[in-house]
């Protein structure tokens, strides 16, 4: 199944467009998206939504829907071409190599079912002995995501458990292949605050144990850059800035990751006021002619508007933006003190 | 015990809406113009025979103690003799019951496997590539004609197609199934044909949207995203959640066809409920009007009450135990 040597990125999107077809003509969701994600590595996708982060998770998986349409680029997985695979083995993929883990935890239950039942399908054809094993492998993996008496959650209903229980349900059965991937698509925002870092350090802890490689779709970048080693910020379709989470965080190279980070409330302190972003997120019918976030820049100039800014290496961050060097070497970027709160061995990074 | 209070409440409510029925149509059949009397004796007959005869069946009392009178032998389990025949109603019932059964349970289960599959076909495709083809169009026109087509119409082109020419069934010569199951099969699968176009029509629509419905659902989704086949989606996540919906249908749809039932026996001359109850009405045979438009209220409210159990067991958030609790 897997001919990778080590080195190999475990995820490779080469210059990814995907239009969604609506009534009134096509909406660009991804627009040229270049990624590579080596294996064991844990990086956090951030961007508002509609800025193609959740098309960018669907399509390693080829889970777009059936109105969305790849025009252009290709998306690797493990080796193999995820849009140039047969039926056949795009479900094998889907089974031995990716796993899902989605936003609205009991939604993505059947709610026909009893948990046990759901979780021994995502185990079958995996278990090498038979029968007497099956039930202690679904308690064994309902207690791995540490849901606390899992003989009970097996025989319940997925209408009877909570959003934070559910969700440790779907991490169990995406966890329990021990695929090399795991697309998390914002697993805790249908979950009460608590509940969240509980749930996130579980996907974390889990996925490290395995040697997963992670996924985590969020709009939340201090979150983010709080728990993973790397971040790549999407804005109208494409990855605007990729780089060490501490540096994205403390020295943002994209004026879009640095109106981000000022607007996000756990920067503030109290009493401050809070720098939202002037305008909204774009919507594409057709490749961006310059930059996307040129309207709403303000370090714009005039070849934003009409020329696609190329890749630009600015500290430890791969960039795009015209103006990347400038901005650093000037200082334009500052950010407001902010607490620390990257652990030192996360923040040292890959 | 939530179970048995249920139970409690649907006998109760079952048994009055009987009751219920049995007065409206105690009265209905009373209300319609020219009684009993009028009918068996015709026009030329005097005050006196008709007198006679109402008196000897009953029918010079006060519509209060016929209906009073009727109500205490229905409940120990005699619903009178034919008027016509002098025959027990309950046995002439009992023995006609088993064709019109039969005929609707073979309209139900051509509805319940043609149906059913026809409407998944139809969402799974309406979903995917080629969408709004000439195939859905087709699909959808054909759907439409066997919803508003009345098995009067289909029936007496059928019955005069295979009447005409040797179309290798022949329309009549019914014999019951314990003697003879290939003649049998052979005189109703005409008619069962004939009856079931409805109710195909009416579950592939019903099937189509559910499906549709469940299709969006995240949990298919997921389960795609875990790599199982199109078939295992199908059986296992979107055929159980449709289900509900189609289920309900199908209920409604067997009440339906015991109307139906009545013109396709009278077409096809079957000795069914139906043919006997409609000639009885035609006749002011008020005893075997009141027992056959029982039966079918009675069988139609356990229906319901079956379907709702079974509801209840496959989406346990419908179930009867939990009924009324949000989650």
């Amino acid at each position: 199944m897997n001919q990778l040597t080590p080195a190999e990125p475990v995820v490779v999107a080469r210059d990814l467009v995907v239009d969604y077809l609506a009534a009134h003509g096509p909406v660009r969701a991804l627009d040229g998206v270049d990624l590579a994600v080596d294996a064991g590595e844990t990086v956090g996708v951030v961007g508002e939504s509609g800025s193609g982060k959740s098309t960018l998770g669907a399509a390693l998986g080829r889970l777009l829907p059936s109105r969305a349409e790849r025009r252009h680029g290709s998306m690797h997985v493990a080796g193999h071409s995820v849009f140039d695979l047969a039926p056949q083995p795009l479900r094998q993929l889907r089974r031995d190599q990716l796993g899902f883990v989605f936003q609205d935890p009991i939604g993505a239950l059947d709610p026909t079912m009893r948990v046990g039942a759901q979780v021994r399908r995502a185990l079958r054809g995996r278990q090498p002995s038979p029968r007497r094993s099956t039930r202690d492998a679904v308690a064994a993996l309902l207690d791995q995501v540490r849901l606390r008496d899992p003989a009970r959650v097996a025989r319940a209903y997925p209408h009877q458990l909570s959003g934070g229980m559910a969700q440790r349900v779907a991490l169990a059965m995406a966890m329990a292949v021990q695929p090399r991937v795991l697309v998390a698509d914002e697993p805790t925002a249908a979950l009460d605050s608590q509940v969240r870092d509980e749930v996130l350090d579980t996907i974390l802890a889990l996925t490290r144990a395995a040697g997963t490689t992670v996924l985590w779709l969020s709009h939340d970048l201090n979150a983010v850059a709080r728990r993973c080693a790397r971040v790549v910020v999407m804005y109208g379709g494409r990855v605007v800035e990729d780089g060490p989470a501490h540096a994205v965080l403390a020295r943002p190279a994209h004026p879009y990751t640095h109106a981000l980070a000022s607007s996000a409330p756990s920067h503030a302190r109290p009493g401050e006021r809070l720098t939202p972003i002037p305008g909204r997120p774009p919507l594409l019918a057709g490749p961006a002619p310059g930059c996307a976030f040129a309207e709403r820049c303000r370090f714009v100039v005039d070849r934003c508007a009409t020329e696609r800014p190329p890749l630009a290496r600015v500290n430890g961050q791969a960039v795009l933006c015209h103006r990347a060097e400038e901005l650093r070497s000037t200082a334009a970027l500052p950010l407001p003190a902010r607490p620390t709160d990257i652990p030192a061995e996360i923040g040292g990074g890959r | 015990m939530r179970l048995f209070t249920w139970w409690l409440r649907r006998a109760l409510s079952g048994a009055g809406t009987l009751v219920g029925v049995s007065i409206l149509i105690f009265i209905a059949v009373r209300a319609m113009p020219g009684g009993f009397a009028e009918t068996i004796l015709g026009p030329f007959a005097t005050e006196e025979q008709r007198a006679e005869l109402a008196e000897r069946y009953g029918l010079d009392q006060s519509v209060l103690v016929q209906y009073w009178n009727w109500f205490t032998a229905a409940l120990s389990g005699d619903f009178g003799t034919s008027m016509v025949s002098q025959q027990p109603v309950g046995a002439e019932l009992a023995s006609r019951f088993p064709v019109t059964a039969q005929l609707t349970v073979m309209a139900i289960l051509a509805a319940a496997f043609i149906g059913v599959p026809l409407g998944v076909l139809a969402a799974v495709r309406a979903g995917g590539p080629g969408a709004g083809g000439r195939g859905a169009v087709v699909g959808r026109l054909a759907g439409g004609l066997g919803v508003s087509l009345p098995e009067f119409v289909l029936g007496s082109i059928v019955v005069y197609l295979f009447s005409r020419y040797a179309l290798g069934l022949s329309v009549g010569g019914y014999v019951p199934l314990g003697d003879d199951p290939v003649g049998n099969l052979r005189a109703m699968l005409l008619p069962a044909a004939v009856l079931s176009v409805f109710a195909i029509s009416a579950t592939a629509r019903t099937t189509r949207d559910a499906v549709l419905n469940v299709l969006v659902e995240p949990y298919v989704t997921a389960a795609v995203a875990r790599g199982e086949t199109p078939w295992a989606v199908i059986r296992q996540h979107i055929l159980r959640n449709a289900a509900p919906p189609v289920l309900v249908l199908l209920t409604t749809v067997s009440a339906y066809l015991l109307g139906g039932a009545i013109i396709v026996e009278y077409l096809f001359n079957l000795p069914g409920v139906g043919s006997y109850v409609v000639h009885a009405v035609g006749r002011r045979d008020y005893a075997v009007v009141q027992a056959g438009v029982l039966l079918a209220a009675a069988l139609f409210i356990v229906l319901n009450v079956v379907v709702d159990l079974v509801v209840g067991l496959i989406d346990p958030r419908l179930g009867v135990t939990t009924a009324g609790r949000r989650t």
